[in-house]
């Protein structure tokens, strides 16, 4: 039985899939760490009395949420030809560009959700509008932000999927490069879907306790 | 203490405030009566610049605030407000909420923050709740810590805007009692209030506003047995 299972397609395919699963883990991770940094720039850039701030930020956003990913990463790696990046910082830059623009619309949101006056508070006792942002509005901000966070990471997980096309040894691409020369497409495939599924699954029951945590 | 000329608000078209002058004097309690839409707590919200003022002048303490050049995060630290929805931090402790203030605007080390911050928990009789987050106070517990708050930056004056308005009945008497002692202890106070009762025992001075001016000043005796302005005998006839 055990030998059977050992020789099977599926499990013959792991360590080929292996190598693709920890540069999407990788991929997903920078990026979204980044995109958070970019998110809460472009957020707050949103929310700001300063006019060209708020413009430059709405732009970033409004054009990255229009376009699909897939042209955004054809663009970073192609496109600007005058820079040349390897594939794998092509697609970091995209997911961090992509999901930094969701994220700022989670960041906005999320400020712009706490009660006026919080804020009134803090500048009422002499805090300087900096530091009401920083001790006051973003730690309560923060706590909303972690369920659409969650979501955003199961978001960019799959959208690494897409890096692909430029040839960014993630999981999708070793599946296929493995199935090409063993023929055993649906194996492979059932086992691509089942990792990501190993990691969404998880993330989505963890954010919906979270979610009813933070309701009380 | 406070100095008030020809103020006035607007927000957008809407004129607010249409030429306020006022004085408080060291030590006075003043209160701010009249009907909602009066422009009260306008008036009161600009003497801390929580509304930008659209004209006039407001001086505190000899520091024309309304000045531009003016550090108004300086003026803040010196004036304490307390608001209708008491607006306490809720992802801080009481204590935290008290200490926040002292610690980031004056630089004071947390324990001594807390030396602060502990005879004013006693002061409002709240010494027990230190450790308590907002949430599981009830609301005339937490008005009692927001004044706490406000006592913790050791400030001037103290603005009170509605402060017992948003309390269930049985809780207005605490907080009142609070802000009576305040007040003989000698601290400059303006009240924005819905309690006459406060106003007339507590009130050096009753200010009637309506219509975005003061209406009619004195004090509590004139105002409240004896008023002259027609507008404040019909708002007094229709609350009391």
């Amino acid at each position: 039985m055990i030998d059977y299972l050992m020789d099977s397609a599926y499990v013959k395919s792991l360590p080929y899939l292996w190598e693709g699963i920890q540069l999407t883990l990788y991929i997903t991770i920078v990026g979204l760490f980044l995109g958070f940094i970019m998110g809460a720039i472009a957020g707050l850039g949103r929310l700001s009395k300063v006019s060209i701030l708020r413009w430059i930020s709405t732009v970033y956003v409004e054009v990255v949420r229009g376009t699909p990913i897939l042209a955004q990463v054809l663009f970073i790696y192609y496109g600007l030809t005058a820079i040349n990046i390897g594939e794998i910082t092509a697609a970091i830059i995209a997911i961090t560009m992509n999901a930094g623009a969701y994220i700022a619309e989670i960041v906005r949101g999320a400020v712009y959700s706490i009660d006026k006056g919080q804020g009134e508070a803090g500048r009422a006792i002499g805090l300087t509008e900096r530091q009401t942002m920083r001790y006051i509005i973003w730690p309560q901000a923060f706590k909303r932000m972690i369920p659409p966070l969650g979501n955003q990471f199961i978001i960019s997980l799959k959208d690494t999927s897409l890096f692909s096309v430029i040839a960014v040894g993630e999981v999708l691409y070793m599946a296929k490069q493995y199935y090409n020369t063993t023929f055993e497409i649906f194996e492979t495939l059932i086992m691509v879907c089942i990792f990501y599924l190993i990691i969404t699954i998880p993330t989505s029951i963890i954010l919906r306790r979270v979610e009813r945590k933070l309701d009380v | 203490m406070i100095k008030v000329r020809d103020l006035h608000k607007s927000f957008g078209d809407l004129e607010v405030l249409k030429g306020i002058d006022a004085q408080v004097n060291e030590q006075e309690v003043v209160c701010v009566i009249g009907p909602s839409g009066s422009g009260k707590s306008t008036f009161l919200r600009c003497l801390n610049l929580l509304e930008e003022v659209t004209s006039g002048e407001v001086i505190i303490d000899g520091d024309v605030i309304t000045d531009s050049r003016v550090d108004i995060n300086e003026i803040r630290s010196q004036v304490g407000m307390v608001f209708q929805h008491f607006n306490l931090f809720p992802h801080k402790t009481v204590l935290e909420n008290i200490t926040l203030g002292p610690i980031k605007v004056k630089g004071m080390y947390e324990e001594q923050a807390k030396d602060v911050a502990i005879p004013l928990l006693e002061k409002v009789g709240l010494s027990d709740k230190a450790d308590a987050y907002p949430d599981s106070l009830s609301g005339g517990q937490k008005q009692r810590v927001a004044i706490a708050r406000s006592l913790a930056m050791n400030p001037k004056v103290m603005l009170f805007d509605e402060p017992t308005s948003a309390l269930d009945p049985e809780l207005v008497g605490d907080v009142l009692q609070v802000m009576k002692d305040l007040a003989e202890e000698g601290m400059t106070m303006v009240v924005v209030t819905h309690e006459m009762g406060f106003a007339k025992e507590v009130g050096d001075r009753v200010l009637f506003m309506d219509e975005g001016i003061i209406m009619e000043e004195g004090n509590p005796k004139q105002i409240f047995d004896n008023p002259q302005n027609p507008r404040t005998q019909s708002f007094l006839s229709k609350i009391l």
